[in-house]
């Protein structure tokens, strides 16, 4: 993790954790990716390595953990306001 | 692996302490174990809440945990002391049968007194203590080691970090012949694949699965939103947004050897390597699953900080969160903050963690047994009378 701002832990991953508190504005490495901040990143949270329409898969680890719930901007922060676990969902009661 | 000292026991799994313990096995001898303990230097305590309402599998895993509390690979001694003369006396044999010192005490022995049970009591406390004190500790090989992995209070360092560190650590001792059991199976809930990936067999891999597949159903029909429950809202401030995101980085503790079985809560593993424990995720009852096992150690990693350990496995905490670490230094017994900024590789930690674990091991004392920090929760699963 020498040296780097961020990391992506899998090369199909479409998220990056943030290795300390990042600014907006600040420009992210990821291997031949330059990615520019759009807000403040917080020490370990996340940021988006591309744009992500509503529903995508976001994936870290290469593994789904869960789904945008609008639409996300290559640099914004991906957490729970924008994004959803898929599992373990409450059934929608009937109507 | 290095040797560690502890002390050997006439069966079972080796002592990394050599505890004299209070037990309360009935609730309403659980604040007169407490003043037996208060009035005594080296003891540890530890008493129930329930008894005689418990029923069916509850009733089964609860007395099964307070004999095996009295068995407990770290416990010398145990004084067993209780309002229900059955479960005394078998939690006693139970003890007895173990090469333990034990004395039994009823409170119906007592004429119902709880003054003269707790001078009985203390009396023979003491004389453990002191029998204890004069027991050596001998060089023993890791291989009889079983850890605990527990991670509480998580923040993606966990998984980048503190939890593969306790993976590379596991592999180091199973290689070694050593066993481990991990839990927390809600957190292996959107980490089935890599999960399976591990499994020894088709059946394991199946029952990983089903383990898994009942606790994602129990929160459905609890009809809560896990997120904010686990992930919790701490782990949700620290940066986890989902139970998958949480869980693919809480099953790293289990290092990267095969998984043996799935066990059931609280009960020991047949034999050496990794298992998976089918057992509640919340640190207190997760531990005392381990605790009852026979587990003499738990590896407990955090991410923002967590003070709770377990009152008989010597509980070696760790973060690799650099702020966390230097928030709460009295807390952690390691900390690999270098392998979170690159200055250090994770297998360098690994082995500076195993010199750790086999000091702590051999007698060098944690923070949460030097601050008390330690208790014991045995899981609920049913209605009582």
């Amino acid at each position: 993790m020498s040296g780097s701002t961020a990391l992506r832990l899998a090369a199909t991953d479409n998220v990056a954790t943030a290795l300390r508190d990042l600014e907006a504005g600040e420009v992210v490495e990821i291997e031949d990716q330059r990615i520019e901040l759009l807000e403040r990143i917080p020490l370990c949270h996340k940021l988006a390595l591309a744009d992500l329409a509503p529903g995508t898969p976001v994936t870290k680890y290469g593994q789904p953990i869960g789904r945008t719930t609008t639409a996300v901007a290559r640099g914004a922060h991906v957490h729970v306001h924008n994004m959803k676990s898929a599992r373990a969902q409450a059934p929608r009661p009937a109507r | 692996m290095r040797p560690f000292l502890g002390f050997r026991r006439a069966s079972g799994r080796p002592g990394v302490r050599n505890h004299t313990l209070v037990l309360s096995v009935t609730g309403l001898t659980t604040p007169a174990a407490r003043r037996i303990a208060r009035s005594l230097n080296g003891v540890v305590v530890l008493g129930t809440q329930h008894d005689s309402g418990l029923l069916g599998y509850d009733r089964k895993v609860h007395r099964g945990a307070l004999a095996a509390f009295a068995c407990h690979p770290n416990v010398g001694g145990v004084v067993v002391i209780g309002a229900n003369a059955p479960v005394v006396e078998q939690v006693a044999a139970a003890a007895e049968a173990a090469g333990r010192l034990v004395e039994a005490i009823t409170l119906d022995a007592c004429g119902h007194d709880v003054l003269t049970l707790s001078d009985k009591a203390l009396r023979a406390a003491a004389g453990f203590v002191h029998g204890l004190s004069h027991q050596r500790r001998e060089e023993l090989p890791p291989a009889g080691l079983l850890l605990g992995l527990e991670c509480g209070r998580s923040d993606p360092s966990s998984g980048l970090v503190a939890n593969p560190l306790v993976g590379a650590v596991v592999d180091r001792l199973v290689d070694a012949g050593g066993a481990a059991i991990f839990g927390e199976t809600t957190e292996w809930i959107g980490a089935e694949e890599p999960l399976v990936r591990k499994a020894r067999d088709a059946t394991v891999a199946e029952r990983l699965k089903a383990a898994a597949a009942r606790r994602e159903s129990m929160a459905q029909a609890a009809g809560i939103d896990l997120t904010g429950n686990n992930p919790s809202q701490t782990n949700i401030d620290a940066g986890l947004s989902s139970i998958e995101e949480k869980s693919l980085g809480a099953i790293a503790k289990a290092g990267s050897r095969p998984i043996q079985g799935v066990i059931g809560y609280g009960e020991p593993p047949p034999g050496p390597g990794v298992w998976a424990m089918d057992a509640p995720a919340y640190a207190p009852e997760s531990l005392t699953g381990f605790s009852t096992a026979g587990a003499n150690m738990a590896l407990f990693t955090t991410g923002v900080g967590n003070s709770y350990v377990s009152a008989l496995m010597p509980t070696l905490k760790l973060t690799g969160n650099p702020a966390t670490a230097r928030r709460v230094g009295q807390q952690l017994e390691f900390e690999a903050s270098a392998v979170f900024t690159g200055e250090e590789s994770l297998d360098a930690a690994a082995d500076r963690m195993v010199d750790r674990l086999l000091e702590i091991a051999s007698g060098a004392l944690t923070w949460g047994e030097i601050l008390g920090e330690g208790d014991e929760a045995i899981s609920r699963f049913g209605a009582v009378l």
